[in-house]
């Protein structure tokens, strides 16, 4: 077997599995500080059920997110060495300043936000809460700077064949940086408001009308309303700057085979690369255009003009139209139940229904995103300067297809491990509802439950 | 040899490269210890010695990732080197580390009948991890050799590292905990000093007798009369924490954390004495750290940042186990 193919099967898996959490432990860091900061504001201890509900989800999806994060640092070696032998002067530093600056501040302040309720006062409790929010955040924009820089490779120059930086503030801030930045925290913002929406609505549909699942609840969904245009506008500019940086992914985004004016958009079609066509075409005519160029005589890149030298079209191009899809289908779903519980004050049982499985629509989209840039970025693993084909290792094929089996095996039961945990979590916290007891802060004692009468505590 | 910054860098990202892997063997090593103990603990000391770990495990394992990401930016060659030459042996590593990861969690977590389960994972994680360290350490020691002997040899050092991680693990109980189960972590300690002790001198024999470089090194006079203070004094510490197990607990819990700080003064010395053997390849006999070391530009631009940042990590370290300091309590998230 080919070692070439089952290392980037094996690596596209890991860090899809991987991306899942960290697309929710990024924003839900920031949720987490919203409640901590409500309830040091109101008083009101359903902020602080809704806190002690979400920081079990946040501290099992970090240590998916920390495992799943291991095994990548050490595919670099495993799998891809000519990596770190070309650009390893690069990505070297970026990757030693994520881990110097944000793995270590969140994973030794995880333990006192996690644990530490009673140990320390609710002042630094809260201040754990920001810097382990913070380095979430912090560990999203090092590699992010990195995964741009290969797309957008900047501020080097190469020397004997290995990569040397020129401009550090060229690396960092390569040209697609600051717009794949922003696409992604706000990725993760919908994911987990979503995510709390969705297992809200869970917990309505199972009768829980708690304070703590409406506060959660409306905090998922208004978020979820406000965060979706800002992102298909931000979603927009990211793709005008890859049509400047990196056309041909455009070009297979829009599966269009010549540069031109008067480009479609194509809304349905299976791309067909050995007859450079497309097949069962479904268009809007000048919709490309107008949307890339802001006219229809705009000029729109085609693939022919890449020949051998642009990603295959066709998962860039449904991965790009599942992640439009899903964008809208939130955009659609999160407005109508904001307009529910603006104006209603309720929520109507068949959108509860919808906004359930819609709690997983973050991941699909992110996944979906993801699949559409990394796989638009091929045949270069960075841009321009190494090929994926030359960085792979001299490990046996037959040993990457043992590894790769076992991990597809893991990842797929942890998921669903991991989906059992959220669903059953919902659901206990569905029956407690107001009534699960809650314990003292150091210095600021939670109000208790009244005790019923003939109750002894 | 000439002090310029070229020269410099890559001898000091060696020496940053084995503190952290130190740190990391030190206090992931007692993670994975109580670990390997889960199997010989009862449900509820189970809880106990989670508690006794739970605040500190993720940040433990962090000092890994910052050894490997030392390896992968600061000696970029060496790393693809290792790491194919060890690609079954990494892998079964990463997946323990990945069990024993998550059964942290899910143990917590999930419908109370299935704890177990989770329970057995994390044992299970903890003790796979613990082997396959070993057996890259055994498979390291003798230059990379994965033909049959290297094999074997990386399989006795392999139950010697549990053995000696085991040992960390019960030292910690023995900080961390008071009654019946500090009691029995004294037995536990006590049988697994035995396979610690039997592991440093197969790994102290063998690597002088694999390369005749490293040979060389340790026998010739006088570095003979420099280096004897090493496995003297790795004898003398591992006689006397011997000697102390038969007195633990002791009134008042006085010296709790002896054992710990002893085990952890032998993996130092160890720790020293295969940076002597190795010093200066970082991939034996074949690459030397300036062989395979990146450009110094790139590694001064990491070393500032490591400057002003790690020790404000060691600082914010101690303040999380000083927060979970005392006797280990029930874990709970309020």
């Amino acid at each position: 077997m080919d070692p070439l193919i089952l290392s980037r099967i094996q690596f596209g898996a890991n860090i899809s599995f991987h991306i899942l959490f960290p697309a929710i432990t990024i924003a839900l860091g920031w949720v987490l500080l919203f409640f901590k900061l409500r309830y040091n504001a109101t008083g009101d201890s359903a902020w602080m059920r809704a806190y002690f509900t979400w920081v079990k989800v946040f501290a099992l999806s970090f240590a998916m997110g920390v495992v799943s994060g291991v095994t990548m640092s050490f595919q670099f070696g495993t799998n891809w060495p000519g990596y770190m032998e070309t650009v390893g002067n690069i990505a070297g530093p970026l990757l030693a300043y994520e881990i110097l600056t944000a793995f270590f501040l969140e994973a030794a302040f995880l333990g006192i936000m996690l644990f530490g309720f009673r140990r320390v006062s609710n002042r630094v409790h809260t201040l754990a809460t920001v810097l382990v929010a913070g380095g979430t955040t912090l560990s999203a924009f090092w590699i992010i700077a990195l995964n741009s820089w290969m797309q957008t490779p900047a501020g080097f120059e190469i020397r004997d064949g290995v990569a040397h930086a020129t401009d550090w503030w060229a690396v960092v801030f390569n040209p697609s940086m600051p717009y794949r930045l922003v696409h992604m925290l706000l990725a993760s913002g919908l994911t987990v408001s979503f995510l709390i929406a969705g297992l809200s609505a869970l917990r309505y549909l199972y009768g829980d009308r708690s304070e703590s699942m409406w506060k959660a609840l409306r905090t998922g969904v208004f978020a979820a309303a406000i965060l979706i245009p800002i992102q298909i506008f931000a979603g927009d500019q990211h793709g005008l700057n890859t049509l400047e940086h990196q056309p041909q992914k455009i070009a297979a985004m829009e599966a269009n085979w010549n540069t031109g004016p008067n480009v479609p958009l194509v809304l349905f079609a299976l791309p067909d690369e050995a007859a450079k066509e497309n097949r069962f075409e479904l268009t809007i005519p000048d919709g490309a255009s107008l949307i890339l160029r802001h006219s229809a005589g705009g000029i729109v890149p085609g693939l022919n003009d890449y020949a051998g030298n642009h990603p295959p079209v066709f998962p860039v191009f449904w991965g790009f139209r599942i992640m439009v899809g899903t964008g809208l289908l939130m955009l659609v779903v999160s407005w109508s139940a904001a307009f529910f519980l603006k104006r209603r004050h309720s929520l109507p049982k068949p959108l509860a229904l919808v906004m359930v499985p819609m709690a997983l629509s973050g991941w699909l989209a992110t996944l979906a995103g993801w699949y559409t840039t990394e796989i638009g970025r091929q045949p270069w693993l960075v841009t321009g300067v190494l090929r994926t084909a030359d960085a792979v290792g001299p490990v046996a094929g037959s040993h990457v297809a043992l590894s790769l089996a076992v991990y597809l095996i893991l990842y797929v039961l942890l998921l669903i491990a991991y989906l059992g945990v959220l669903v059953h979590l919902a659901l206990k916290a569905a029956k407690d509802g107001d009534t699960s007891p809650l314990p003292g802060v150091m210095n600021r004692p939670l109000s208790q439950p009244v005790a019923q009468p003939g109750e002894t505590s | 040899m000439s002090f310029d910054w070229p020269t410099l860098l890559p001898l000091i990202f060696a020496g940053l490269m084995g503190l952290a892997i130190l740190i990391y063997v030190i206090l992931d090593g007692f993670d994975l210890g109580i670990g390997i103990l889960f199997a010989a603990a009862e449900d509820t000391e189970q809880d106990t010695m989670i508690a006794a770990i739970g605040p500190f495990w993720d940040a433990n394992e962090t000092w890994l990732v910052l050894a490997v990401g030392l390896l992968l930016v600061a000696f970029p060659l060496a790393h693809g080197t290792i790491l194919t030459a060890l690609y079954i042996p990494v892998f079964v590593l990463l997946v323990g580390l990945i069990l024993r990861g998550v059964a942290f969690d899910f143990r917590a977590k999930v419908p109370a009948g299935r704890k177990h389960r989770w329970n057995r994972i994390f044992f299970l994680g903890s003790v796979i991890a613990s082997l396959a360290q070993g057996y890259m350490l055994g498979v390291y020691v003798l230059g990379l050799d994965v033909g049959p002997g290297g094999m074997a040899f990386g399989a006795l050092v392999a139950l010697c590292l549990a053995a000696a991680y085991a040992a960390m693990g019960a030292a910690w109980v023995i900080y961390k905990t008071e009654g019946d189960l500090q009691k029995k972590a004294v037995l536990w300690l006590r049988m697994a000093l035995v396979l610690t002790a039997l592991g440093m001198v197969a790994v102290s024999l063998a690597t002088p007798f694999a390369s005749a470089r490293i040979f060389d090194k340790w026998f010739v006079w006088p570095a003979m009369l420099y280096l004897s203070p090493l496995p003297i004094l790795s004898a003398v510490l591992f006689l006397w924490l011997w000697r102390q197990t038969f007195h633990l607990p002791k009134p008042d819990d006085r010296h709790a954390l002896l054992p710990f700080l002893t085990l952890a003064a032998i993996f130092t010395l160890g720790f020293a004495g295969l940076a002597w053997s190795f010093y200066p390849f970082v991939v034996p006999d074949r690459l030397t750290i300036w062989q395979a070391a990146s450009a110094p530009e790139s590694l001064a631009v990491i070393l500032v940042g490591t400057v002003v940042v790690l020790p404000i990590i060691i600082f914010y370290s101690f303040f999380a186990y000083r927060v979970f300091g005392g006797k280990a309590t029930d874990l709970t998230y309020d």
